[in-house]
């Protein structure tokens, strides 16, 4: 009988369990033992956002990762909740994902009360600041760093929510690897240029996105840029940051539309 | 013909990494004091929020919270866990007013936070608290918790990741401990303020976790005074 | 009111087209039957005498207790199914000491007479576990203590309604006994005066003549606000200079 053969991949976990095929006994679990969140799968790393003058932008880049695998090249890792917030999602996207079922319902839920008001960006962050604290309580959590901004009645809105509850809001936020590299840099440009154009803001986060994308292993050079203002709310399309030549060989033939 | 792969890996070697457990507290620093006088009561906090390590969250999260116009809450330890703290008192504060027909006096607040706490003796909030004010004599007044709700009135305290840095110089500037000449009179309220500014600063010098800017309040009979003050930024 | 009496007294939580609760009217008359019970408020405290019927001279008096501790700074005084106010006294003392608990404080009087109150309409049969009572109780209380707010004297009934009075007479001497209150009471007078006229009043309209047994008399002042339940020994003082 042919032996099955597990490919080994360095840094990734026996998720499937292959090591440990399911006898009747493991498959019928004891009542009331559930799966709680031990550590994230599919990952999404940084998230990047600043005020500028007259509204917010926030970048992240469209890669989530499978352990050390860059498994999904297009996913977008911003959501608009509403119609004045976009929350930014870096960690589990399973979580991510279930969260947005959550809060989609919760819009819903606030557009059948009818009574012409809308969930506001800050009432969404309080939210969801009270949704990741309750998840972390139960010892369940949402493996997530969340960025939440906003634009509503000529007043910006940004914050940050992660997988314990923490919460507070800023002019410059940042997540994971962002938090180390962007962040430094991101406050030193608004020192220096206080009142950042959109232009300015979406060039700065540009620019920090590239250079997460030549220190961040676990990021891609496809980014999306999202920005919150007067005019509403916008996601970009997917954009090729422009890098050095990383491409050898055949792989330079390849383009980054066929990804 | 069959291919058939060896398993090159040993099975130690596939075994998954180890993630380590989820860690449900994070420790984001932090230094709070007060003093209390004969009339009134100053109390600082630093703004600096860290992410558990040597990383700075935000330089913005005010650590001290406003309960009634005679009593505050400074807070270090975990901002979640604070916010939450922050938020079930607020509730039980004016379900308090409500019931009672009068705002809850600080003594019955220190009270009530003790057995907030201690109600999560099993799941603790990781906060280290110093409830401040006056008291109903109109005398300042202050308490000082550990995590699970052991506390004690003190005439001053400190908490937090500065406390170690702080305590002694309120030992001898306030408690006057030891002390060869102990130069006499009431400390007036912007003499305490100054002094507490120093402290602060002082905590600020050594401590990576404290720094940014401070929040300054003075309680008296005239309700909570707020103060930002500067602190260095590294 | 009994003219009126119909299908709708049978059922403890029935309200009658006129929209009343007849189970809780007729547990107010109880009280009228009860013995009957006087207390006066001033600036310095407030005072509760007590009629206590001894129906046989074979009777311990020392048996009977008609004013009872809630809080050290908290009294009550009962008139009407004294067996019911155990219930409520209970529920009343858990709750000042719970607030001590919470709050390493006394309990403000107005708060305590309102937790008495909500037992009060907590009747019937319709939700389990929730009511204490299958029928309203049968007593009202004169509640008497001090806080911050001073000396106060608070009227309970059985319909959960509760009073703040200068001077209450509850009982069944009550319509002439409150008479008399209303002439005789002056918000200027000392605790010692208002003790005399609990104790006159009460004579008043009493059958017997007062003695040191079939009386009971109780203090509370705001100066310490603390209470006193009068011994047999401090009676006689009194009672002898009426």
């Amino acid at each position: 009988m042919q032996q099955h053969v597990s490919f080994p991949v360095f840094g990734q976990n026996d998720y499937f369990n292959y090591k440990n095929p399911q006898t009747l006994e493991n498959r019928m679990p004891v009542v009331d033992a559930k799966k709680k969140t031990q550590d994230p799968i599919v990952t999404g790393t940084s998230v990047i956002a600043i005020k500028y003058n007259g509204g917010v932008v926030m970048g992240t880049d469209m890669l989530c990762s499978y352990g050390s695998l860059a498994r999904f090249n297009s996913i977008q890792r911003m959501e608009k909740f509403g119609s004045y917030t976009i929350i930014g999602a870096g960690g589990e996207l399973s979580d991510f994902q279930s969260l947005s079922n959550t809060l989609n319902d919760l819009v819903t839920l606030d557009h059948c009360i009818d009574d012409g008001s809308k969930l506001s960006p800050s009432e969404i962050y309080n939210y969801v600041a009270r949704v990741m604290y309750n998840h972390r309580n139960k010892g369940d959590p949402l493996w997530n760093s969340l960025v939440v901004m906003g634009y509503q009645n000529g007043s910006s809105f940004l914050g940050k929510v992660d997988l314990v509850g923490t919460c507070f809001k800023d002019d410059i936020v940042c997540t994971g690897y962002g938090a180390h590299i962007a962040l430094p840099l991101m406050r030193k440009a608004a020192l220096d240029n206080p009142n950042m154009n959109l232009e300015q803001a979406k060039k700065l986060i540009e620019d920090c996105l590239r250079v997460l994308f030549y220190r961040d292993a676990r990021s891609s050079k496809k980014i999306q840029i999202s920005v919150a203002n007067e005019n509403g709310l916008e996601i970009s399309e997917p954009i090729e940051l422009d890098t050095y030549m990383w491409q050898s060989g055949e792989a330079a033939v390849k383009s980054f539309s066929q990804v | 013909m069959d291919l058939k792969l060896s398993p090159f890996p040993t099975l130690e070697k596939q075994m998954p990494i180890e993630h380590g457990r989820f860690e449900a507290y994070v420790d984001n620093g932090g230094t709070v004091l007060a003093v209390g006088g004969p009339d009134y009561c100053v109390i600082a906090g630093d703004t600096r929020m860290s992410d558990g390590g040597y990383g700075i969250q935000t330089r913005k999260y005010t650590k001290i919270f406003q309960l009634t116009d005679k009593c505050v809450l400074a807070t270090s330890g975990m901002q979640a866990d604070t916010l939450a703290l922050q938020k079930r008192l607020k509730t039980m504060l004016s379900h308090y007013q409500k019931e009672h027909g009068k705002p809850m006096s600080t003594p019955a607040i220190a009270q009530f936070l003790s057995n907030t706490l201690y109600y999560k003796r099993f799941f603790p909030y990781y906060t280290f608290n110093i409830v401040a004010g006056i008291d109903e004599k109109g005398e300042g007044c202050a308490w000082t918790y550990d995590a699970v709700g052991s506390h004690e009135r003190v005439k001053y305290a400190s908490q937090g990741s500065g406390n170690q840095l702080v305590i002694p110089l309120l030992d001898n500037q306030v408690a006057k401990f030891n002390q060869q000449i102990i130069a006499g009179g009431n400390v007036t309220s912007q003499q305490a303020v100054s002094f507490v500014k120093d402290a602060i600063t002082s905590a600020g010098e050594r401590d990576i976790y404290t720094g940014d800017y401070a929040d300054i309040v003075v309680v008296d009979k005239d309700g909570v005074h707020w103060e930002k003050f500067e602190l260095k930024l590294d | 009111m009994f003219l009126t009496r119909s299908e709708y007294d049978r059922h403890v939580n029935t309200f009658s087209p006129e929209g009343r609760l007849f189970q809780v009217e007729y547990a107010l008359e109880a009280i009228k039957l009860g013995s009957t019970t006087i207390g006066i408020q001033c600036a310095e405290g407030v005072v509760l005498a007590v009629e206590k019927r001894l129906t046989s001279p074979l009777l311990e008096p020392s048996s009977i207790q008609k004013v009872v501790e809630i809080d050290s700074h908290l009294i009550c005084a009962l008139s009407g199914l004294t067996a019911d106010s155990r219930t409520i006294i209970d529920h009343a003392r858990v709750e000042t000491q719970n607030h001590r608990f919470n709050y390493d404080e006394p309990m403000t009087v107005e708060s305590t007479v309102q937790s008495i109150c909500d037992l009060a309409l907590r009747f019937g049969e319709n939700r389990k576990g929730e009511e204490k009572m299958s029928r309203p109780f049968g007593v009202a209380l004169l509640i008497a203590g001090v806080d911050e707010k001073g000396a106060q004297l608070y009227y309970s009934d059985p319909s959960g309604t509760y009073t703040q009075f200068h001077a209450k007479a509850i009982g069944a001497g009550s319509e002439g006994a409150q008479q008399t209150l209303q002439e005789k009471y002056s918000k200027s007078m000392t605790l010692d005066e208002c003790q005399a006229l609990a104790l006159t009043t009460l004579k008043q309209v009493m059958e017997e003549a007062v003695t040191t047994s079939n009386v009971e008399l109780a203090k509370i002042t705001t100066k310490d606000g603390k209470y006193k339940i009068y011994s047999k020994e401090e009676l006689e003082v009194i009672v002898s200079t009426l």
